[in-house]
């Protein structure tokens, strides 16, 4: 009898259908990857060996340039309170114009005198200018910080935002002392310094404090 | 790997030339190499470069003197960071004792004055003068993570301390 024959398949595969996947997923990635802004000031932060993610959500981010010049951004969500408060507090008035203006400004860089003049500059108008911005007042006689961080306060009442302070190496300490000073008059305590990370030095006491909660567990 | 066979074509008849026709599938496991090679890439950029937070606590600025900390004397280092990244340190509270280093060696420093006191006795003082930039306090800040140092406190030099490290850095030359 004769044996049935049995079929040998090619044993290469179409890639077709995976290729197509692969690309479609870079695609996708590409697409939905979140472009950050790049920073119309350019701060280099020190580094430090904290581990501790900076905080995305509820922020108010003060950039110290180089120059010694405050900056001012927080988090998109919690712009429009902190417009209303900020009114009520500086009697100043904001149409409905100024609070779309502010929504798409990216950092606050000047005294609130030239306020609604900076906020209606575009983007690309903003960085041009950027290295002349005379930065947020935050001299001890007119701490224009201050008013800023309280109307943030007010407008997350009960809340707690995460206060971030980036500064750049050269940042002169009279400077960052003056902006801890305009969180210490809104009896804020707490900050958090952006840095970048460092290995811990191995060896040093923090080395082995970590070695041992590793072994630990 | 590649499907690379060659059909037979027909015939087309006498003295039609048989023209060879290749197959028109090309292998495409290095394009889809390549794209998840990209993939892993791009996942990976994005979420490792995320910058990281140092806590940082202040306390409250007190203006009863019966609030104020009391520090040993015995436990107590003083770390002056001054202009051109030096650091003046004496112990206890006699600052015209005090002695310069840099931010290389300020760790050994600490260590020493941590393993010769007792740990409820030990506290740092960091006074970072008017030219002492950002960066000096993030460093002394970290170096107080890395040493492990339980108290410590950030405040200004008095106008004696700042006088005597002007004096030093004029008799140094620091610019």
């Amino acid at each position: 009898m004769a044996r049935a024959k049995i079929k040998r398949g090619s044993t290469s595969v179409d890639m077709t259908p995976m290729c197509d996947v692969a690309f479609l997923l870079l695609t996708f990635f590409i697409l939905a990857a979140k472009f950050k802004p790049p920073d119309a000031i350019q701060v280099s932060p020190p580094s430090s060996v904290s581990n501790k993610v900076a905080p995305q959500k509820d922020y108010i981010n003060v950039t110290i340039s180089k120059d010694n010049k405050v900056f001012l951004d927080m988090d998109p969500g919690i712009k429009d309170d902190v417009l209303d408060e900020l009114g009520a507090e500086t009697n100043m008035t904001f149409s409905a114009q100024d609070k779309a203006n502010f929504k798409d400004a990216g950092f606050i860089g000047v005294p609130l005198n030239q306020f609604k003049q900076f906020i209606a500059l575009t983007p690309d108008e903003v960085k041009a200018r950027a290295m002349q911005l005379p930065g947020i007042p935050v001299d001890s006689t007119n701490n224009q910080l201050a008013t800023w961080i309280s109307a943030a306060q007010a407008a997350r009442l009960g809340q707690t935002l995460n206060y971030l302070i980036k500064g750049d190496d050269a940042v002169k300490y009279p400077t960052f002392k003056a902006v801890i000073d305009a969180f210490k008059k809104n009896d804020i305590y707490k900050y958090n310094l952006v840095t970048n990370s460092k290995a811990v030095p191995e060896g040093s006491e923090l080395y082995k404090k970590n070695m041992m909660g590793e072994s630990k567990k | 790997m590649a499907e690379m066979e060659v059909k037979e074509s027909k015939k087309k008849g006498p003295g039609v030339k048989k023209s060879k026709k290749h197959s028109t599938r090309v292998d495409l496991t290095p394009m889809v190499d390549l794209g998840f090679l990209l993939i892993t890439f791009f996942i990976f950029t994005t979420t490792v470069q995320q910058p990281t937070a140092m806590p940082l606590n202040m306390p409250k600025d007190t203006k009863d003197p019966n609030l104020d900390m009391k520090v040993k004397e015995s436990g107590s280092l003083t770390l002056m960071l001054g202009k051109g990244n030096v650091i003046y340190y004496y112990y206890g509270n006699d600052p015209t004792k005090m002695q310069t280093t840099g931010y290389k060696d300020v760790r050994k420093i600490i260590l020493d004055k941590k393993k010769s006191t007792p740990a409820t006795d030990l506290f740092i003082i960091i006074k970072p003068d008017k030219d002492a930039t950002y960066k000096n306090a993030v460093d002394i800040l970290d170096e107080m993570d890395i040493n492990d140092i339980g108290k410590y406190a950030m405040v200004d030099p008095t106008p004696d301390e700042y006088n005597l490290i002007q004096q030093t850095e004029k008799a140094g030359g620091v610019q």
